[in-house]
């Protein structure tokens, strides 16, 4: 137990090092564009953390964030291109217009649970997706809106803008670490709690007080933050909107993303999202028909580790730490036999 | 007028061809708790298979028999290959499955390639019906599709593996205890779902087009079908797919797709919020 932490620890704080260090590092080993793989890495993580917060922490599968992702994007899109936003309204309102989504879905989504949850957070993001599609004046449609991006900071005639890559990098590392923080309060507050108290077992927590309606509808709210901040960042980076990135396959893959690399875990969306979009990027210079490989890798870890890869890790330490002990677990076991008349 | 009869009969037979789907989902949904992401792609490879047929043999017939005899020799495959170690876990199946989607998929492109094609009905014409000409090659398909469902619903309530089917969704436990083969039951499940996907997919091939992407919006659609019907419920499930399309083919005659699309959804979410038992009442467990 401890040495595994302890290795994390240390794993983490190089981790955290290198990301510092990317807009620096990269370009001078490999090439330019890995920094922005990376920055769209960081973005996506974000969106499989929200499926994660329902899934991992309070037991709602859903499979509609990409609503929410979509309104974030959109929120910056639309503020900016037709309203003539500055940066922070538009990124303001992005996540107010998802947020203010999610609670408006919530309120009738989180009555319901398990699949009848999935099914109806897909069937609401496909009628908003309908809905862009067809609003093509506003939403652009399929094709989406280009917009130009206004400047982030500026300071007596000095413009900070995400023009800049190095800037863009380190701006989206700092808000998705942020938000990631802002998760990790929230699962070791007593909030979280409530919510693990809720995905194992509902009726008991609302036997126990909790207010197991208000309490999913909280959650179902932070996690259309959370999706809402990444779509926003994504407009942002990619300086456009599209309802294309509101249809359910966008969810699909978030929830791939996060069940691969371990619900439940602070971490484990960045690890599926990290595998799963490296390899796309690696496979997909090479070779037209990478979505093969991401098929052929998701049913391999479902079936290797149904515990997503964060839990292969944890299960392959407990079986290590369980060798080295001085205390063999099993003693009891001989005695007990032994007592038996 | 005419076009709302036309568009109509359209939707109706279309909602033929989709409870032929919808049923496959429904019951591998009922026995093995997968929720199947690639059930819509099970479809699309009917299709496609069905155009490979044509173009080996030269002609169409073939495709009715040998389609499904594929799709059911390649769902029994997939069952024992990726559904079975996953034991369902709804969680993981959705991961499974959609990996096995984007597989069908991209599997479909490299062999079949990317652009969509077109197939010639094997029967050519129309015919007068209630004062407009139809083609007649859709009345074939109705035909076929209720032939399809009958077949699959006698088969379930009057033979032994179907009564075996029956029993082992009721109570798995106890189905195992009075010694059915659970396993080879949910082999048998997997396999004719596929089947009857692949058999929509044959019948409805040379009415819309065929394409490596054709499964994607099928399957919100099928899923509305065993939600509406009531989960678990399959006569309603194949009801539901039929009123569902009628209703779109009944909205397009006065606005377009899309908003037939969105009514539909918003009555989807209306019969999840209000009766998530589903539409129809008495729902057999």
């Amino acid at each position: 137990m401890t040495r595994r932490i302890a290795i994390e620890r240390s794993l983490m704080i190089v981790f955290a090092a290198l990301l510092l260090a990317v807009p620096w590092i990269v370009p001078a080993l490999t090439n330019k564009f890995w920094v922005s793989v990376i920055t769209e890495i960081l973005i996506w993580s974000l969106f499989a953390a929200s499926i994660n917060l329902l899934f991992g922490y309070v037991g709602l599968l859903s499979f509609g964030q990409a609503l929410y992702f979509g309104f974030g994007m959109y929120g910056v899109g639309i503020g900016i291109d037709h309203l003539g936003l500055s940066f922070w309204p538009a990124f303001g309102m992005g996540i107010m217009a998802a947020m203010a989504m999610a609670l408006l879905s919530g309120i009738f989504a989180v009555r319901l649970t398990w699949h009848y949850f999935a099914i109806i957070t897909v069937v609401f993001s496909l009628i908003f997706y309908f809905i862009a599609v067809r609003l093509k004046p506003l939403t652009g449609g399929d094709d989406g809106i280009n917009f130009s991006l206004p400047p982030t900071f500026s300071f007596n005639g000095t413009q900070w803008s995400l023009t800049n890559q190095t800037f863009q990098y380190l701006f989206i590392l700092a808000v998705v670490s942020f938000c990631f923080y802002l998760m990790h309060l929230v699962i070791r507050s007593p909030l979280g709690k409530a919510f693990m108290a809720i995905r194992d077992n509902d009726i008991r927590a609302s036997l126990i007080g909790l207010n197991v309606y208000r309490l999913r509808l909280v959650a179902f709210v932070m996690a259309g933050f959370l999706a809402g901040v990444s779509g926003a960042l994504f407009a942002f980076f990619g300086r456009y909107a599209s309802a294309s990135y509101m249809f359910y396959h966008v969810s699909g893959e978030g929830v791939v993303w996060a069940i691969v690399g371990g619900a439940g875990t602070l971490l484990g969306p960045i690890v599926g999202t990290s595998l799963f979009i490296v390899i796309r990027e690696v496979v997909s210079t090479h070779w037209e028909h990478h979505s093969l490989i991401v098929g052929v890798m998701a049913i391999l870890v479902v079936i290797l580790a149904p515990k997503g890869l964060i839990g292969l890790w944890r299960e392959w330490f407990a079986h290590f730490e369980v060798r080295d002990s001085e205390v063999p677990a099993q003693t009891k076991l001989p005695t007990e036999l032994m007592s038996e008349p | 007028m005419d076009t709302l009869l036309l568009l109509a009969l359209n939707g109706l037979i279309w909602g033929l061809i989709i409870a032929l789907i919808a049923l496959g989902l429904s019951i591998i949904f009922g026995l093995l708790d997968i929720i199947n992401i690639a059930h819509g792609d099970f479809f699309m490879v009917g299709t496609v298979l069905a155009w490979f047929c044509l173009e080996t043999t030269g002609n169409y017939w073939v495709g009715f028999i040998v389609v499904p005899l594929i799709g059911f020799i390649l769902g029994a495959l997939i069952q024992r290959v990726v559904i079975q170690p996953i034991r369902g876990v709804a969680a993981l199946s959705i991961v499974a499955t959609f990996g096995l989607s984007l597989i069908l998929q991209e599997s479909v492109r490299i062999t079949f390639g990317p652009t969509p094609r077109r197939i010639l009905p094997p029967i050519h014409g129309t015919i007068p019906l209630f004062g407009i000409e139809y083609d007649i090659y859709r009345i074939f398909a109705a035909g076929l599709s209720i032939a399809a469902l009958a077949a699959f619903f006698l088969f379930l309530q009057y033979t032994k593996l179907g009564t075996w089917m029956r029993a082992v969704r009721h109570d798995r436990e106890t189905a195992i205890a009075m010694g059915i083969p659970a396993q080879r039951i949910f082999i048998l499940t997997f396999a004719i779902g596929f089947a009857l996907a692949a058999f929509g997919g044959v019948v409805a091939a040379p009415i819309t087009t065929v394409d490596f992407r054709g499964g994607v919006d099928l399957l919100p659609f099928c899923f509305m079908a065993v939600i509406i019907g009531g989960l678990g419920n399959l006569p309603g499930t194949a009801a539901a797919a039929i009123l569902l399309a009628l209703l779109e083919g009944i909205i397009q005659s006065f606005a377009d797709p899309t908003i037939a699309r969105i009514s539909s959804l918003v009555l989807m979410s209306a019969v999840l919020m209000f009766r998530p038992q589903g539409l129809f009442k008495g729902y057999a467990k």
